[in-house]
């Protein structure tokens, strides 16, 4: 039984969240865990720093967006190339192969599209945040943003339509 | 607005979350006219919810809850870096508030006299004022031990200029301290040392 209810409270209303935020960005178990347990201690030892309580669910995501980008920058990760394609190259993908790709061909879809455009996409279908709020989560200028997500999403749309059938589930 | 146009517009459209975002309205009025539009927006629209459902089929580990919670740290109680600073500022402006008094005694012909002024403001603890900008309701506590503790007492002006107010030091420290942040008229004699702007306080009115 935790001693702050304040803490318990806050992680029970949000570990999901952050932890699908998390999973999207690294595909790995292990980091999304460690990633929304150290959002949470961060945000205990800095709680009197955030003025607005009402943007404690921002404040959250850029705090586990920020961490991932310490990993990426640790792991000297390499950028994958980035996303060219216009809007009116939007492909077509039928209703059948959406409806029957699982999550996990999702997330791999999600991969292999770069960091900078895969967190405001992840951000843009798993959260009911605003465009405006995407752009605070991840510091960029809203112009950005919706750039960001429009490319994404035709690349993950693309990649969807190339996708056949679901090859795998989950593993938990 | 065409089709292309429209349909550029859409592609971030989400549904009902985006209904009242006023960037997308020409666009679904579009959509409203052109049937085949609408179809297009409303397959993207299915698709938006399908791919939202499926990412949030990722579920946590069922004990991470109970892990975060019953690892939390301690709470450290005191954000020690804003604590260093504020040491660092105080210091800093004792040091300055020395060597200004050292000056004064030194060099008392430097100092520029100037008229009789009234001037009516917010009482500002100079020290956070000059390191932090804080000033205002929210920092009247603060404000108030400050400059109980002796530290520089100041005055922010209705018209923005900030002037350091000087005179028997312990009298007006003690005067103001209880108006710290609130609004006061000080009338006194307006000097200047090196461009900073002071007030040599004749009398307080607490009004």
């Amino acid at each position: 039984m935790s001693a702050d209810p304040e803490f318990e409270n806050l992680v029970k209303l949000y570990y999901r969240d952050l932890y699908r935020f998390g999973f999207s960005l690294t595909r790995s178990e292990v980091d999304a865990t460690d990633l929304t347990q150290e959002t949470f201690y961060i945000w205990a030892n800095k709680r009197h720093q955030l003025r607005n309580p009402a943007n404690v669910k921002s404040w959250l995501f850029t705090t586990l967006h920020r961490e991932f980008l310490k990993i990426c920058r640790r792991r000297k990760r390499v950028a994958d190339e980035p996303i060219n394609e216009a809007a009116q190259n939007l492909p077509h993908v039928s209703a059948d192969v959406v409806n029957r790709i699982d999550a996990q061909t999702m997330l791999d879809a999600l991969g292999q599209i770069d960091e900078d455009y895969r967190a405001p996409l992840v951000l843009y279908y798993l959260e009911d945040l605003s465009y405006k709020q995407i752009g605070n989560v991840l510091a960029i200028p809203l112009g950005t943003v919706q750039s960001r997500i429009a490319r994404a999403k035709i690349k993950l749309l693309q990649l969807l339509s190339e996708t056949k059938t679901p090859h795998r589930r989950i593993e938990k | 607005m065409n089709t292309s146009e429209a349909k550029e517009k859409l592609l971030l459209y989400r549904g009902p979350i985006d209904h009242a975002d006023p960037q997308f309205r020409e666009a679904l009025a579009c959509a409203h006219r052109d049937p085949e539009l609408a179809e297009w927006l409303r397959e993207q629209v299915s698709y938006y919810g399908v791919i939202r459902s499926k990412l949030r089929e990722v579920e946590p580990p069922g004990d991470l809850a109970e892990k975060i919670i019953s690892n939390q740290p301690i709470p450290s109680g005191r954000d020690w870096t804003q604590i260093l600073k504020l040491a660092a500022a105080i210091i800093i402006s004792a040091a300055i508030t020395a060597v200004s008094m050292k000056l004064w005694q030194r060099d008392a012909h430097r100092l520029t006299h100037g008229r009789e002024i009234v001037v009516r403001g917010e009482v500002l603890d100079l020290t956070c004022y000059v390191a932090y900008n804080w000033s205002g309701p929210k920092h009247a506590s603060c404000a108030m031990d400050c400059i109980k503790s002796g530290l520089p007492v100041g005055i922010k002006a209705e018209d923005g200029k900030v002037y350091l107010l000087t005179g028997k030091e312990a009298h007006v420290n003690a005067e103001l301290a209880d108006y710290a942040a609130k609004i006061v008229t000080i009338k006194g004699k307006e000097t200047a040392r090196e461009g900073f702007a002071q007030i040599q306080v004749e009398e307080i009115r607490k009004f």
